[in-house]
C-alpha cells in the first residue's frame, strides 16, 4: 500500500518535472522568437510609405496576398521612405533568421480636379477619366495622369473618375 | 459574360449621361460665379465583394484642396435593376479655410441576389458657389466621383486580368506581369499565361509565364521575362490566359524604349549639416555596350523653386550590363533644415536619365525620397515563422511521446518489481 503511494508520488514528481521542463522550454523558445522576430512598423501618409525598422533588415512587398512577384526593400537605415501608387499592398518583415507574418496596408486613391486659368489639372494621385459634358450631354473624355493638365474652354462640366 | 459586360457598359454610359444631365441642371440652378475651382474626393474607388443582404457603411472624404470657404453638394447613384441601394447620410457639407477634408459615410444595402459581374455606384461631389447673388456666370465646373464597385462572383470559375510591362527597353530584360483576380465562386487549380508579342501584324516572339493556384476572390501575379532584342517602338501583346481548361484572351499595347541607364539608389553616410556630404549614386548600365563619360547632376531647389545647389559627380565609364557608383560632393554650408525638391540627372552622351526627388534635411541626416529602394532579386534569407512553429510542435510532440513511452516502461517495471517476492537473507 505504502509502496503504491510512493510510486504515485514519484510519478507525480516526474510528471511535474516534465511539465515544468516543457513550460521552461516553451518560454525560452518564446523569448528567443520574440527577440529574433523581425519587427517593423509601417506608416502611411498619402502616397508616402515610411518604414521604421526594429530589427528587420528586409521588407517584402507584394500587391498579391500570395506574395507572387514581390519587391524586396533593403533597410539600410532605421527609417526608409518611398512612394507607392494607390492600392492594397501585402508586406512582411524579414531578417537573417525569421520571415515575419503577413501584414497589409492600403494607399487610398485620391480623385482631384482643378480648373486654373482655362486649364484642367489632375491634382489627385491616380489616372483620371474625365467626362466632358455640355448642356447635360456628354461630348467627350479626357484622360489625365496625375499632375497632367489640358487646355479647356471656359464652359461645360468636367466629371473626374478614377480610370 | 462578355454580353453581360457590354450590357453593363451600356447601362453605365446611360448612367453617366444621367449624372451629366443632373449636374447640368444643378449647375444652372446654382449659377456659378467666376472662380478657380478645385475639389477632391478619396478614395477614388471602394470595392465590395457581394454578400447576400449585406448592409454596410462606407467612409469617404471630400477634400478642400485650396483651403477656402466652400460648400459641396453630394449625389449618390446606383442605377441598377438589381435592387441594391446607396444612401448618403448628408447631402451637403460646408468647409472653412482651416478644414482640409471632411469624412463622410454612405450606406449600401445589397439584395439577397444580384446578377454576376460588376455593378458600379457613384458618389458625386460638386462645389456650390458661396455667393449665389453675385454676378451670374456660367463657366467650366468640376465634379469628382468616388466609385463603388460591387463584384458579384460568377457561379463557376472566371477571371479578370491585365498586363503591365516593366523595363521595356532595348537590350534590357523586360518583365511582363499579368495580375489575375479570381471573380468566380470556385478556386482555380492552375492559372498561366502565354504572351505573343507583335510588331504590327508580325509575331516577334512568344513568352510563357509561371503558373499558380488561385483561390476564389483572390489575386495573384504571373510573370515572364523577355530579353528585348527588338528595336524601339510600339508593340502589341496578345495575352492568352489558361485556367483549368478554360481560357481568356486580351490585347494590350506597349512601347519599347531606348533608355540604357537606370538610377538604382542614392546613399549618404555620416551626414552633418554644414559639412560636405558625400553622395553615392548607384547606376546600372543595361546597354550591351560600355557607356562612356557618364556623370550625375543633382539640382536642389529652394522654396521659390530656384536652383540652390547644382552638384556634379566626376565622369565615369560604365561597362556593359554592370553597376557603378558615381560620387558627388555637396557643401551644405548655409543650407537650412527642411524639405527640398530636387532633380537627379544621370547624363551619358546626349541622353539623360532623370528622377525627381525630395530631400529631407536634418542636422544629422539627409533622407532622399524618390530613389533608392534597392530591389533585390534573390529570396530572403530568414526562415518562415510557420516553419519555426512547426518545428516547435514536432519537438514537443517527440518530447511528449518519449515521456509517454518512458512512463509506460517505468510503470511496468514498478508493477513487475511489486509482483516479485522479497527474499530476505
Amino acid at each position: 500500500m505504502g509502496q503504491t503511494k510512493d510510486n504515485k508520488k514519484e510519478k507525480m514528481k516526474a510528471n511535474k518535472k516534465i511539465i515544468i521542463a516543457q513550460v521552461i522550454f516553451l518560454m525560452i523558445v518564446g523569448a528567443v522568437l520574440f527577440l529574433l522576430y523581425p519587427k517593423a512598423k509601417v506608416e502611411i501618409n498619402g502616397n508616402l510609405v515610411k518604414i521604421n525598422s526594429g530589427n528587420a533588415n528586409l521588407i517584402i512587398i507584394s500587391e498579391s496576398p500570395d506574395f507572387s512577384n514581390p519587391r524586396y526593400l533593403e533597410l539600410n537605415n532605421k527609417t526608409e521612405e518611398f512612394n507607392l501608387a494607390p492600392g492594397t499592398y501585402y508586406w512582411k518583415a524579414s531578417n537573417s533568421y525569421i520571415n515575419g507574418l503577413k501584414n497589409k496596408f492600403t494607399i487610398e486613391s485620391e480623385v482631384g480636379l482643378k480648373i486654373d486659368d482655362k486649364e484642367l489639372v489632375n491634382i489627385g494621385n491616380v489616372k483620371l477619366n474625365v467626362s466632358e459634358g455640355e448642356n447635360g450631354v456628354m461630348v467627350g473624355h479626357i484622360i489625365l495622369e496625375p499632375e497632367e493638365s489640358e487646355k479647356i474652354e471656359n464652359k461645360g462640366e468636367y466629371i473626374g473618375r478614377q480610370e | 459574360m462578355k454580353a453581360l459586360k457590354k450590357k453593363q457598359k451600356r447601362n453605365y454610359s446611360l448612367e453617366l449621361e444621367y449624372i451629366c444631365l443632373m449636374l447640368f441642371v444643378l449647375l444652372i440652378l446654382l449659377s456659378i460665379a467666376p472662380r478657380a475651382s478645385a475639389l477632391g474626393i478619396t478614395p477614388g474607388r471602394t470595392t465590395v465583394e457581394f454578400e447576400s443582404g449585406l448592409e454596410k457603411e462606407v467612409k469617404f472624404s471630400v477634400l478642400n484642396n485650396e483651403h477656402k470657404n466652400m460648400e459641396v453638394t453630394l449625389l449618390s447613384m446606383l442605377k441598377d435593376d438589381s435592387g441594391a441601394s446607396i444612401s448618403l447620410f448628408q447631402d451637403s457639407i460646408k468647409f472653412s479655410p482651416s478644414e482640409e477634408s471632411k469624412e463622410l459615410k454612405y450606406m449600401i444595402k445589397l439584395p439577397e441576389e444580384m446578377a454576376p459581374g460588376l455593378h458600379v455606384g457613384e458618389i458625386v461631389a460638386v462645389e456650390i458657389p458661396q455667393n449665389p447673388e453675385a454676378e451670374t456666370f456660367i463657366g467650366a465646373t468640376v465634379a469628382v466621383v468616388s466609385q463603388l464597385y460591387i463584384y458579384v462572383p460568377c457561379p463557376g470559375k472566371c477571371i479578370e486580368a491585365d498586363l503591365e510591362v516593366l523595363d521595356a527597353e532595348q537590350n534590357s530584360t523586360a518583365t511582363f506581369i499579368v495580375p489575375v483576380i479570381s471573380r468566380g465562386q470556385l478556386g482555380i487549380g492552375e492559372v498561366r499565361a502565354v504572351i505573343d508579342i507583335y510588331k504590327l501584324s508580325e509575331k516577334i516572339t512568344t513568352i510563357e509565364t509561371d503558373f499558380r493556384p488561385l483561390n476564389a476572390g483572390e489575386r495573384t501575379e504571373l510573370s515572364a521575362k523577355w530579353l528585348v532584342d527588338a528595336p524601339a517602338g510600339d508593340y502589341s501583346a496578345k495575352v492568352s490566359i489558361f485556367y483549368d481548361g478554360e481560357s481568356e484572351i486580351f490585347e494590350k499595347q506597349f512601347t519599347i524604349g531606348i533608355q540604357a541607364l537606370s538610377i538604382e539608389s542614392i546613399l549618404v553616410r555620416d551626414f552633418r549639416l554644414g559639412e560636405i556630404a558625400k553622395l553615392q549614386i548607384l547606376v546600372e548600365n543595361k546597354y550591351s555596350q560600355e557607356l562612356t563619360n557618364v556623370y550625375a547632376n543633382l539640382q536642389v531647389y529652394n522654396k521659390q523653386e530656384k536652383v540652390m545647389a547644382d552638384i556634379k559627380s566626376a565622369t565615369e565609364n560604365i561597362p556593359s550590363l554592370s553597376k557603378k557608383e558615381l560620387i558627388a560632393y555637396w557643401d551644405t554650408v548655409g543650407v537650412d533644415v527642411g524639405e527640398y525638391d530636387g532633380k537627379l540627372m544621370v547624363k551619358y552622351g546626349e541622353k539623360s536619365t532623370d528622377k525627381n526627388l525630395i530631400l529631407k534635411i536634418k542636422e544629422d541626416s539627409l533622407d532622399i525620397i524618390g530613389v533608392g529602394y534597392a530591389i533585390r532579386s534573390e529570396s530572403p534569407r530568414g526562415i518562415n515563422l510557420t516553419t519555426i512553429l512547426l518545428v516547435l510542435v514536432i519537438i514537443l510532440l517527440i518530447v511528449n511521446l518519449a515521456w509517454f513511452v518512458f512512463f509506460r516502461r517505468f510503470i511496468k517495471e514498478r508493477k513487475n518489481k511489486a509482483g516479485k517476492p522479497i527474499i530476505r537473507v
